[in-house]
Formats: C-alpha cells, sequence, structure tokens
C-alpha cells in the first residue's frame, strides 16, 4: 500500500511537470541551452533522485536523543555517525527500489534522453557526492536536538527552502543576475543542480572537474562541521543524563 | 452550542499564549512555505513570462485566491483531517456519547489553532490584488469574500467525504494524500494546461477549479479555453460548495450510521 502510494503519487507529479513545462514551452522563446524534451527528462530524473534524497537516513539521532538510547550507543565499540550513515543507506536502498516502477509508469507520459555512457557515469558519481551532501545536511540538522531536542521544525523550513535552491523544482539557471550567481554558490546547488546538469549537458565535460571539486568541497566542509558539531553534542549527552 | 463554541476559541487563545515561541514558529512556517511556491512560480516566469496566457500577476492573484479559500478552511475546519486518527486509535466514540452533534464536536477539539495563516493568506490576496492591477470597489470585495467562503466549503466537502471513509477502510492515508495534492498542486496552475479528463475531474468531480480558476478567470476579465464556460459561473463557487458539503454531510450521517468502531 505503501508502495503504491508513493509511485501513485509520483506519476501524479510527473503528469503535472509535462502539462505544466509544455504549456510554458509553448508559448514562449525557449531558453538556448534547455529544449523541451531537455526540461522534461531534467524534471523527471529530478523526481526520481527525491525518492532516494528525501529519505533522511539520519532521522534516528533525533529519535534516540530524545529517547535517551543513544547512551548505549556511545558506549558500544562501534563509530556511532558510520552506524547512522550505514542505517540510512539501508533505507535510502530500500527506496532506490521504487525508481524502477517509478520510472517504468513515468515513460508512460514522458520521454526521456538517454546520454552517452560516460555522461551517465558522471552523472552517478555526481549524485553520489551530492547524497553525502545530503546525508552531512541532515546529520548536521538532527544533531541539533543535542541541544534543542526538538528539531522537526527546523527540518521542514530547510527541507521547503532547499527544495527551491537546490534545483530540485527548477533548475538552477532560471534565477536571474545575482540571485543566480548566489544559488550557485550555496551548498544546496551540489546536492540536485550538479547532478541534474551534468545529465542534461548544461555542464559540459570540460567543465565536469571544477564541479566534482565544488561538490567535494562542500562534503569536505560540511563533514568536518558534522564530527566537530557531534564531538561537541556527544560531551553535552553526559550532562544531560539521557 | 454557540458558548461551547467561544470557548473553544478562548482554549485556542489561551493555548497560544502559554506557547508563545511555538506558536510564532508555526507563523513563520507558512510564510515560509507560501514564500517558496510563489519564489518558484516568479523565477519560472520570469523566463516563460505566459502560461496560456497568464501572467504571473494573474497566477499570483490564482494562488492568492486559493490561499485564502484554503487558510479559511484550515482556520476553522482543519479537525476534520483528525477524525481517521479518532477512528484508528478509538477516540472517536466519545463523540458520539455525548449530547451535542457529533460534526461540531469533531471541530471544537482544542487545537492550537490561530487564524494567524488567514490574516497572512488575506494579506497576500489584498498584496495580489493590487498587483494585478484590479480596480478594488464594494462589489470584488463582497465577491472574493463569497469565493472564499465557498472555497473553504469545498475543501471541507471534500475533507469530510474523506474522513468518512475511514469508517470503512480504518487508513485513508493514500487517498488523502492523493486529494491533497490534487489540490495543492493542480490548482497552482490554470486548468487549461491540463488534458481533457483532468480538467473534467478538476471542475466536477473534486470541484477544487472553483476555489481558485474559474473565479480568477471572472475577476481577471478572461475567458476560460479550458473547457469554454462562461466565466460568469466562478460566482456559483459558493452554491458549489454548499452543494459538495450538502452531499458529503449526507454521507457523513451513513457513515455514522454504520460506525462500529475499530475496538481499540
Amino acid at each position: 500500500m505503501e508502495v503504491a502510494t508513493e509511485v501513485g503519487s509520483l506519476v501524479l507529479r510527473v503528469y503535472l511537470l509535462r502539462s505544466l513545462w509544455t504549456a510554458l514551452y509553448a508559448q514562449n522563446l525557449a531558453p538556448l541551452n534547455l529544449p523541451l524534451h531537455a526540461m522534461i527528462t531534467y524534471a523527471t530524473i529530478a523526481l526520481l533522485m527525491s525518492l532516494v534524497l528525501e529519505i533522511d537516513g539520519t532521522r534516528l539521532i533525533r529519535e534516540k536523543l530524545r529517547e535517551g538510547t543513544i547512551a548505549t550507543d556511545l558506549m558500544k565499540p562501534i563509530s556511532v555517525p558510520l552506524y547512522f550513515f550505514a542505517d540510512g543507506l539501508g533505507q535510502t536502498a530500500l527506496h532506490a527500489v521504487l525508481i524502477v516502477p517509478s520510472l517504468l509508469f513515468s515513460l508512460l507520459l514522458v520521454r526521456i534522453d538517454v546520454p552517452r555512457p560516460a555522461v551517465l557515469g558522471a552523472f552517478v558519481l555526481s549524485f553520489a557526492l551530492g547524497y553525502c551532501v545530503n546525508f552531512f545536511l541532515n546529520f548536521l540538522m538532527n544533531s541539533i536536538a543535542f541541544w534543542t531536542l526538538e528539531t522537526f521544525a527546523i527540518q521542514l523550513v530547510v527541507r521547503w527552502v532547499s527544495d527551491l535552491l537546490s534545483g530540485q523544482i527548477i533548475p538552477l539557471t532560471f534565477f536571474p543576475g545575482v540571485l543566480g550567481r548566489l544559488v550557485f554558490a550555496l551548498p544546496f546547488a551540489a546536492i540536485y543542480s550538479t547532478p541534474l546538469l551534468i545529465y542534461v549537458g548544461v555542464i559540459a565535460p570540460s567543465a565536469w572537474a571544477s564541479a566534482f571539486a565544488t561538490q567535494i568541497g562542500w562534503l569536505i566542509l560540511f563533514a568536518a562541521l558534522s564530527s566537530f558539531v557531534w564531538r561537541a553534542g556527544s560531551r553535552r549527552v553526559v550532562i544531560q543524563g539521557g | 452550542m454557540l458558548a461551547a463554541y467561544l470557548q473553544y476559541w478562548r482554549i485556542n487563545v489561551l493555548t497560544m499564549l502559554e506557547y508563545r515561541a511555538n506558536f510564532l514558529m508555526w507563523f513563520a512556517f507558512s510564510i515560509v512555505y507560501h514564500g517558496v511556491a510563489l519564489g518558484a512560480l516568479y523565477v519560472t516566469m520570469r523566463e516563460f513570462p505566459s502560461m496560456n496566457g497568464w501572467s504571473f500577476r494573474d497566477m499570483f492573484f490564482l494562488y492568492a485566491l486559493w490561499m485564502t479559500g484554503h487558510e479559511l478552511h484550515n482556520t476553522l475546519f482543519f479537525n476534520v483531517v483528525s477524525v481517521p486518527d479518532y477512528v484508528r486509535e478509538g477516540r472517536f466514540d466519545r463523540f458520539l456519547v455525548r449530547p451535542l452533534d457529533t460534526l461540531f464536536q469533531v471541530l471544537t477539539v482544542p487545537s492550537q489553532t490561530m487564524p494567524d495563516s488567514l490574516i497572512l493568506a488575506a494579506i497576500t490576496l489584498a498584496f495580489a490584488t493590487s498587483v494585478a492591477g484590479l480596480h478594488v470597489d464594494s462589489a470584488l470585495i463582497a465577491g472574493i469574500v463569497l469565493v472564499a467562503i465557498g472555497g473553504a466549503l469545498i475543501d471541507l466537502g471534500i475533507s469530510l467525504a474523506v474522513a468518512t471513509i475511514s469508517f470503512w477502510f480504518v487508513r485513508v492515508d493514500t487517498l488523502r494524500w492523493v486529494v491533497m495534492s490534487l489540490e495543492q498542486d493542480f490548482t497552482r496552475y490554470p486548468i487549461s494546461i491540463y488534458t481533457r479528463g483532468v480538467r473534467v475531474v478538476l471542475t466536477f468531480i473534486f470541484p477544487f477549479a472553483f476555489m481558485n480558476y474559474f473565479p480568477a478567470t471572472f475577476f481577471l476579465h478572461k475567458t476560460d479555453v479550458g473547457l469554454h464556460l462562461n466565466p460568469e459561473i466562478g460566482l456559483l463557487t459558493p452554491l458549489v460548495g454548499l452543494a459538495w458539503l450538502t452531499v458529503s454531510y449526507g454521507f457523513w450521517r451513513v457513515g455514522l450510521r454504520h460506525y462500529q468502531g475499530t475496538g481499540s
């Protein structure tokens, strides 16, 4: 039943995006680097990616902090953040399976461009980097629970804002002028925008290296921040008593 | 009954005063949620200035009109959405043994509801009306108020029908989700962008098009190229709302007679 809901809702949104972009492209001048078929490909792949990226694999931190069971985890001879990553990866893999039926049903409604293998490979690599950036962003959000115990509110706001600024709803290339430069400079672009723009060819092969480098830069920064916050947080657990 | 209703709002206000931070947080939520939706629309329509003849100004008005009816519903009737939860947890039974109307009791479960989002919607709509360059007179204001009330009734009619289905099938999350998504995502654009079947569904089956599309077409002096109906039917929104509510209230009564509880 859950599966049917998720697939069904995704197909509904694929229908919506097809209607929306078809209408917009029919009556306006198309952007030079993004013709209609590329736009529909972009939006459909973005939806399929969201099946994986909207899973918050680190929600466990928040729950364990609230219930106090984090104390026993900290005693175990394991790297607790790594344990969360593995747990998240497991949940993600489970949801990744949904991509197959979703893609098949979507193909009834839209046609998706399939790029050459090299581009596909670059997309997969960039997607994996984006996944890790997203993981650490969630990790940081959930780690706020060390201090406030309630993070749901902040997370929801960050999710909505990041949907817009990461290029999940619309390509970041649509943002004009300074706003455009700003959204590309923010870490959210590393999550959806970079892999998607590689897929549709807006980021040309010559620019792949710098795109990966930016993603890796954000990844290192977020990982370092997470490790810092984690250490500061786990010292607090003792005070709080759990 | 009126005394009980006033008491309900008194409790809501007292709760708000007690949890001020929580109240402000939810208010900030509303702003961010609608801000993101409108921001995405603005950026998209800078690149593509026309959506089947609708400009950003028109689309802003379309959105604000939906938002007002929807937030009016959320302020007055939001508890209906919780009925499936009450049924599942067995908390619904207590409404049946008390001497007041069951639906009235559902609507007045203290719930931290405040009209803040409705006020935000009204401000947004006032702004959108001036951006769209509409001539504001008492007829327009009266029309908009009636459409907002009708929109809230359409919303209530549909959420009540979904809630009633939970008397038979306890879990209605899927259905609720699909209907919610139909409303929130599909009301953002003029219905002419959809295929014919979907236009008919949004007009005659789940009449969300009456919450904003038809009234906006009328107020903005546009022609309906979706179903080629006279835009004046946009003024029928309150009647459509009443009709839908009557049917689903009848359905609700049937459901109540059928209700057996989940044994939880």
